[in-house]
């Protein structure tokens, strides 16, 4: 008899330490509902092909951090306490010794290393080519910025906090990385957002760009201006490629210092790819080291999305406020495209300007396809990649300016 | 210069720092991040703009000096050959067929208007398609090791 009590005493206690018990306790349907959506970004990433290489991480970090008890990942870890007048402290002493694996992980997200580690392999694949031979280019990758801007107002008249603003606003920039390194940096455990939610919308816009981006291409441009056909653009010489890397950091850097890691990275990977003497490191930077990373910050940012940084209307407000940058990004650079077509006396077309987000290299097929609807024969796509890298480097830039902003 | 841009940045953002949780951003508040992200951003890249332009000038005096001379023989071929450009003709869209990217077609073009303008005609890509193999490899194979010199 004393053997089926100790028996079902034992099954009673492992089924209360069970995650399935942890549905059952309060608040435990939330966990329910996240597993849900997590199923939701899977489809999403598999069936739909939504940049499948970030939603398919963040996705499945989802299921992860909402299993009840699998206890991979602590939120409360990583609210700032007040210590010695630091009030943005971080315990990594206690992350380190009891936390889980994504606890672990997410170090690489909070601490900023993640995302520059990204740019030195977007550097190491991108050719700076297109920009350094039309370096007006650089005044469409600027305005297209307008998006991240514009939208800060709009997050403010939703009377967020400044530093949900900001991480909102940036993903007017179309930029994963930049999302992720600004919000880690500017959420703090008192904003209603978590960076996962950014990251979240952030790579499903970027995903939307084909359907978000010529409405607004085709609205703002008439049928004469996305004729207009360009000449060929000039050849550029290898010394020319090889400063361009050099000149940009330095001038960044010394301008807004706080865009240094995110630029400085993107530049150091672009100028090992133009040496064409480190082809082993190129290589690496390119595939293994960008995949790793790539691994580590997926899982990680949707291990940050627990279901009260979701289930809340800040998660609908930035989605629609996330909508609303990446559009007025897109009419910005359009726009100023347009005063370009003017000014350079009919000679460029207003199109190119939208690929001034800075999703590469869809934002520049996007130009070149809508380029492309009206005359056939025409081929927009290298003069978008000038506009597009610009775009990167002028998110980096404009993310330097928020964090110098708010701090 | 970029000094002067740097500490004028600083004094800015020194002036309007605003601390993350803060709530209830004034207009002005909001007003100035929007003017001075704007205005920074643009700053930055149009400073880059000179820069490259500047030496994208350099290096087309020194590369110019040096191309010159093998130009001034072409141009004296050229004007000879230039004579009455005809009237270009509207293409129309070549019949891609599916599975072949954007750029494979974009290279195929440059490739054909590279040839065309070497001998004065202009061509037009009516279509792209995939080549059928006209041998099997293997057939391929046995024809090169049987044909192959001793």
């Amino acid at each position: 008899m004393s053997i089926i009590n100790s028996f079902l005493d034992t099954m009673a206690s492992l089924a209360s330490q069970s995650g399935f018990a942890g549905f059952l306790v309060d608040g435990g349907w939330k966990n329910i509902i996240m597993i849900l959506i997590s199923f939701v970004f899977m489809y999403l990433a598999i069936a739909k092909g939504f940049e499948p290489l970030l939603l398919l991480p963040i996705s499945f970090g989802m299921l992860l951090t909402n299993l009840p008890y699998a206890e991979m990942y602590h939120p409360d870890f990583w609210n700032y306490k007040t210590v010695a007048g630091n009030d943005h402290y971080i315990d990594y002493g206690q992350i380190l010794q009891k936390g889980g694996l994504l606890d672990i992980l997410y170090m690489g997200v909070k601490l900023q290393i993640y995302p520059p580690l990204i740019f030195l392999g977007i550097g190491a694949m991108t050719d700076f080519g297109p920009l350094i031979a039309s370096p007006k280019s650089f005044l469409m990758g600027a305005a297209a910025q307008g998006g991240i801007f514009f939208t800060f107002i709009g997050a403010a008249l939703f009377g967020m906090s400044a530093a949900e603003c900001g991480s909102i606003a940036i993903i007017g920039g179309a930029d994963g990385p930049t999302s992720i390194y600004v919000s880690s940096r500017l959420l703090t455990s008192n904003s209603n957002i978590g960076v996962g939610t950014i990251a979240l919308a952030a790579y499903t816009y970027m995903a939307l760009v084909p359907i978000i981006q010529p409405p607004i291409m085709k609205a703002l441009t008439t049928k004469k201006e996305r004729s207009v056909v360009m000449g060929q653009l000039r050849p550029v010489s290898k010394v020319e490629k090889l400063i361009f890397p050099i000149l940009v950091t330095i001038v960044i850097s010394l301008m807004v210092p706080s865009a240094a890691p995110l630029v400085g990275m993107l530049m150091f990977g672009n100028l090992l790819k133009e040496s064409g003497v480190c082809d082993r490191l190129v290589k690496t930077a390119q595939n293994e080291l960008m995949n790793i990373i790539t691994i580590f910050l997926g899982v990680t940012v949707g291990a940050t999305t627990q279901a009260d940084k979701i289930m809340n209307i800040q998660f609908a407000e930035v989605m629609a406020l996330g909508v609303v940058a990446f559009s007025i990004g897109t009419a910005c650079g359009v726009l100023l495209g347009k005063l370009m077509y003017v000014l350079s006396g009919h000679k460029i077309n207003p199109l190119i300007g939208s690929a001034g987000v800075s999703a590469v290299p869809m934002a520049a097929r996007i130009s070149q396809k809508v380029g492309q609807q009206e005359v056939p024969t025409n081929y927009l796509l290298m003069h978008a990649m000038g506009p597009n890298v610009a775009g990167v480097i002028g998110s980096a830039v404009a993310a330097g300016v928020l964090l110098t902003i708010v701090r | 210069m970029i000094n002067f841009l740097n500490t004028a940045a600083q004094m800015v953002a020194a002036k309007s720092t605003i601390s993350p949780d803060q709530k209830d951003l004034g207009a002005g508040t909001v007003a100035s991040v929007v003017i001075t992200g704007i205005v920074v951003v643009f700053i930055g890249l149009v400073l880059l703009i000179l820069l490259v332009s500047i030496y994208g000038k350099i290096f087309d005096v020194i590369n110019g000096r040096a191309a010159r001379k093998a130009e001034e023989a072409k141009k004296a071929a050229e004007a000879a050959k230039a004579v009455a450009k005809p009237e270009p003709i509207k293409a129309a869209a070549p019949v891609v067929e599916d599975g072949i990217e954007e750029e494979t077609v974009a290279v195929i073009m440059a490739a054909i208007s590279a040839m065309s303008s070497a001998e004065g005609k202009k061509l037009v890509l009516k279509s792209v398609k995939t080549a059928k193999p006209q041998r099997p490899a293997w057939s391929t194979a046995g024809i090169i090791d049987n044909t192959r010199p001793f």
